[in-house]
């Protein structure tokens, strides 16, 4: 009997959380232990004069309160090579404030007390004086001489610049028929997930092991940072993955906190908790995509694209943390997107800020580089008098034109149709109907518009995943990965390919990848990679038992049939596959994967309030092979409800003395059913060459080309003098208010 | 009355004194959670939802302890409440009804299978909140426009599926509960 599993909607197991028994951090208790609560700057820059413990290690309860001068000076490092420079590691963080504080949120102290509400009360008891100093607040200035420095003696404000070079820039500007320039900004906005951030931390007093609870998204690379800064080794350290409410790219990087809760427990001897509260979560987890643009771009009168120039200033908040550069890096890798230029030239420059650091949020330096690129395409489209579908078409890389490299930049498209892709969304919003639709409400007095955009997405990156099969006593596998799960539902799809590998029902074949004991190495999940990297791993785990069944059984490995629990040669002789020990893979991937995607929107503008309604909304995605559609079309349709939110309500906003001012869900405002349509969602499946499943993966999506479409949608309404103003985002009722003014 | 006219009040007579708490002082009463007696010992301070965490009701979340997110949304006499914003002695005597419920009441065993059918989850801290707010809704108003349904099912957040699957799911569910004759 042979199952087939890949390709296949197969429902997930909810039911834990739809009875309540889902065990997120906040539910894990351990016996005696204490809560911590941190106290965080409340002003952007300042020097420390004094912190004073004294009041609030007299308050009942509180058993030690840590400051700086308690804590060894470590840094939190680095995650990624390629997000790495010479330089970075000048910037990086301490975990409880030296000397400077450098952003409202900024770590200062940690109390700990028997009971989390008096270790709350004892923190507003730590007496804080500061000196304070002036604060950088513009992306743009940050790196201007004479600007205050967040790190003096570094001597800039400059963390890294990003140059990417191809083909002949100033000669195709010198035969363009049309030069259009302009500033583009996207602003400050996060992930917010619903759950806070939170950590429980213990060690066991007769191994000596410490057990961090709390852990998501990258756990193996937390417990190495943890083994460098805590100064015990990567074996005494194992990090445990619960159930998670949503992590979007925020959640599981190591912080400040995941260090020092683990060095309170080792100090104190006892388990210690933290779980992150709203307020905190606002300025303490990290922000993402404020960047600024200047862009230009060179086209022939007939719509064909030659070349674009674009510097920009990315925000990277008042520290580099564990993502390093990837603020500026990964902009600058999808600024070309899916078109055939002869020739660009990049310049993103990482600045510092007095403000919370910046890290990645789904759909990471994509989302932003494409709204840059995909608006002034429409207002190129404009000037031209051609409909933007048109210019796209016109300049979008033909299916026979791949692979496509820009050489000698990274940027390589492997496999895909665009053109293909692009018309399937247009055929499916009825594109024709839909302007007649647009032009009939028009004539009607209302102010609609439609918009779309095309993207690259990098994904699938490495270096690689290991997975472990082991079978089960009761006859079935515990598959061990190095991925998490993020609420996407990554462990079905992974028991999918699995359980279709070994040739057994889904039911026998558990995924575990709760804890980094379980398995030597492991890179986590983001950058779309969960599914292609392990999902591949374990491909090879179980191509590792049919070798051992093969040895066995004397016969070519492709000769053996895995199905029924049983390892069958040609000549009907068979061993059951519980009898061969561990299957072991690994899958190796050195480059990244970029895939193809765009999105389609119609909005309206309220003109009285000048609110965005988003009436219809479609994202299509080429995800090379769909594991299992309908999960995956709920990745989608989720970042898209995301990139709505980013595109008109959610911003960040700081005020001139660098002062968060969206602390609460009340400020920050996220999109409810009210604000979101049904969103639709087409998946394409053209599978890659660089993976044996031919998955391209899919998780981000959703969210690239949104905020662009809503924005060019938006412009489309506007008409063409107002929309041309459009420059940034988001597009909250005041900002389209304002563009419904005269100029 | 303020906090501080209610301090001022404390401190002046001695008739009010036995009935005043100070925030630590602890407090017992009795509840009725999901049909079954509680006796809870908590501060005057403690939320309902740390109270009913404390009894091992883990299913309530605390997403933002604001009133703003709706993950610990609690029936409290069949009403819908945010139970992060309610002290825990405000609920003495009162009926409690939580994510946990077994056997589930007709309405809350509909939409978790509504739910799981229309994808009306992915990471799950927002669920139990917004199942709580829907089986308020249903039992409350069980022929709810699709709109005024919409309306409610907008007082709580949910990150990962943006709400729309919720809405249908909730629609799935009032559908069965009434027959089918909307």
């Amino acid at each position: 009997m042979t199952y087939s599993y890949i390709g296949a909607s197969v429902e997930r197991d909810d039911s834990p959380f739809l009875d309540g028994s889902a065990c997120y951090v906040a539910d894990v208790d351990r016996e005696g232990q204490l809560y911590a609560r941190v106290v965080r700057s409340p002003v952007a820059h300042a020097r420390i004069v004094s912190v004073d413990v004294a009041e609030a290690l007299a308050q009942p309860g509180v058993i030690t309160v840590i400051t700086a001068a308690d804590v060894p000076d470590v840094r939190i490092p680095i995650r990624l090579p390629m997000a790495e420079t010479p330089d970075t590691h000048k910037f990086l963080q301490p975990p409880l404030a030296r000397e400077v504080v450098r952003y409202v949120g900024e770590p200062i102290a940690v109390v700990v007390a028997g009971d989390p509400y008096l270790a709350e009360d004892a923190a507003e008891l730590v007496d804080l004086e500061f000196d304070e100093l002036d604060v950088v607040n513009d992306v743009v200035s940050a790196a201007c001489a004479g600007t205050t420095l967040v790190h003096p003696e570094t001597g800039t404000n400059l963390v890294a610049t990003v140059p990417l070079a191809f083909g002949e820039v100033e000669e195709a500007f010198a035969r363009a028929d049309i030069v259009l320039r302009d500033r583009l900004r996207v602003h400050r906005h996060t992930a917010v997930p619903m759950e806070t951030r939170g950590l429980l931390a213990e060690v066991d007093q007769g191994t000596g092991v410490l057990t961090l609870w709390g852990a998501a998204k990258v756990k193996h690379f937390t417990r190495q940072a943890l083994s460098g800064m805590l100064g015990i080794g990567r074996d005494r350290i194992r990090l445990v993955e619960n159930h998670v409410g949503g992590g979007f790219g925020v959640r599981g990087e190591p912080y400040p906190e995941d260090y020092l809760i683990a060095f309170l427990a080792l100090r104190l001897g006892r388990p210690v908790k933290w779980i992150e509260d709203r307020v905190e979560h606002f300025v303490a987890t990290n922000h993402a995509r404020e960047q600024e643009h200047d862009f230009e771009v060179a086209a022939t009168a007939d719509g064909r694209l030659l070349a674009f120039r674009d510097r920009a200033w990315c925000d990277q908040g008042a520290y580099v943390r564990s993502q390093g550069i990837l603020p500026a890096l990964l902009p600058a890798l999808h600024m070309p997107g899916p078109y055939r230029w002869q020739a660009f030239s990049v310049e993103t420059h990482g600045v510092l800020t007095h403000r919370t650091p910046v890290g990645t949020y789904r759909g990471p330096g994509m989302t932003e580089a494409t709204f840059v690129r995909e608006r002034m395409l429409d207002r190129l489209a404009h000037e031209l008098r051609l409909d933007p579908a048109d210019l796209r078409r016109r300049n979008l890389i033909e299916s026979g034109q791949l692979p496509w490299s820009f050489k000698p930049t990274p940027i390589t498209y492997e496999s895909g149709d665009f053109p293909a892709g692009f018309e399937r969304l247009l055929d499916q919003a009825g594109y024709a109907d839909l302007r007649e639709q647009r032009d009939a409400r028009r004539a009607r007095g209302e102010c609609v518009g439609i918009g779309f955009a095309a993207y690259t997405e990098i994904g699938g990156i490495g270096p690689f995943e290991e997975a472990r099969i082991v079978p089960r006593p009761d006859g079935g596998f515990v598959a061990h990965v190095g991925v998490g799960s993020l609420g996407q539902g990554v462990e079905t799809v992974l028991a999918q390919i699995a359980a279709e590998k070994l040739g057994v029902p889904m039911e026998a074949v558990t995924i575990d990848h709760h804890d980094t004991s379980e398995l030597a190495d492991g890179f986590g999940a983001f950058a779309s990679r969960a599914t292609t990297l392990a999902g591949n791993a374990l491909a090879l785990a179980a191509e590792d038992l049919r070798g051992r069944a093969a040895a066995k059984l004397g016969v070519p490995s492709a000769d053996v049939r895995l199905s029924g629990g049983q390892a069958t040669a040609p000549s009907g002789a068979s061993v059951p596959l519980a009898d061969l020990g561990e299957g072991w893979g690994r899958f190796d991937k050195p480059h990244p994967s970029f895939s193809f995607g765009a999105a389609l929107s119609l909005i309206a503008i309220d003109p009285g309030t000048g609110q965005v309604r988003v009436l219809r909304h479609l994202v299509l995605h080429d995800v090379g092979r769909a594991i299992n559609p309908k999960l995956l079309r709920r990745q989608l349709a989720g970042a898209a409800a995301q990139g709505i939110g980013a595109a008109v309500l959610e911003e960040l906003l700081y005020d001139e003395y660098g002062q968060p001012l969206s602390t609460l869900l009340a400020d920050y405002r996220m999109p409810t059913v009210e604000e979101l349509p049904d969103i639709e969602v087409i998946i394409e499946e053209r599978p890659t060459p660089a993976n044996p499943l031919g998955v391209k993966g899919g998780g981000e999506s959703g969210m690239v080309g949104t905020p662009a479409a809503i924005a060019n949608a938006v412009a489309d309404a506007l008409g063409a003098a107002a929309g041309a103003r459009l420059w940034r985002l988001p597009l909250t009722p005041d900002r389209v208010r304002e563009l419904l003014r005269p100029a | 009355m303020t906090y501080a006219d209610h301090r001022a009040d404390h401190h002046s007579g001695p008739q009010t004194r036995d009935s005043w708490l100070e925030p630590d002082d602890r407090a017992q009463f009795d509840l009725v959670v999901n049909d079954q007696p509680v006796h809870v010992r908590a501060p005057a301070r403690c939320t309902l939802a740390d109270a009913l965490r404390q009894q091992g009701l883990i299913g309530t979340r605390l997403g933002c302890e604001q009133g703003s997110c709706g993950a610990c949304t609690v029936l409290l006499d069949g009403q819908p409440i945010r139970s992060c914003l309610t002290l825990a002695v405000q609920a003495e005597g009162c009926t409690l009804e939580t994510v946990e419920q077994a056997p589930p009441s007709r309405e809350l065993h509909a939409l978790r299978r509504a739910f799981h059918q229309h994808g009306a989850l992915q990471c799950g801290f927002c669920t139990s909140g917004f199942l709580m707010l829907a089986v308020g809704l249903l039992r409350d108003e069980p022929d709810a426009t699709p709109e005024r349904v919409r309306e409610v099912l907008s007082a709580n957040l949910c990150r990962c599926t943006g709400g729309v699957p919720i809405l249908r799911a909730v629609l799935a569910a009032q559908q069965e509960l009434t027959g089918g004759d909307r």
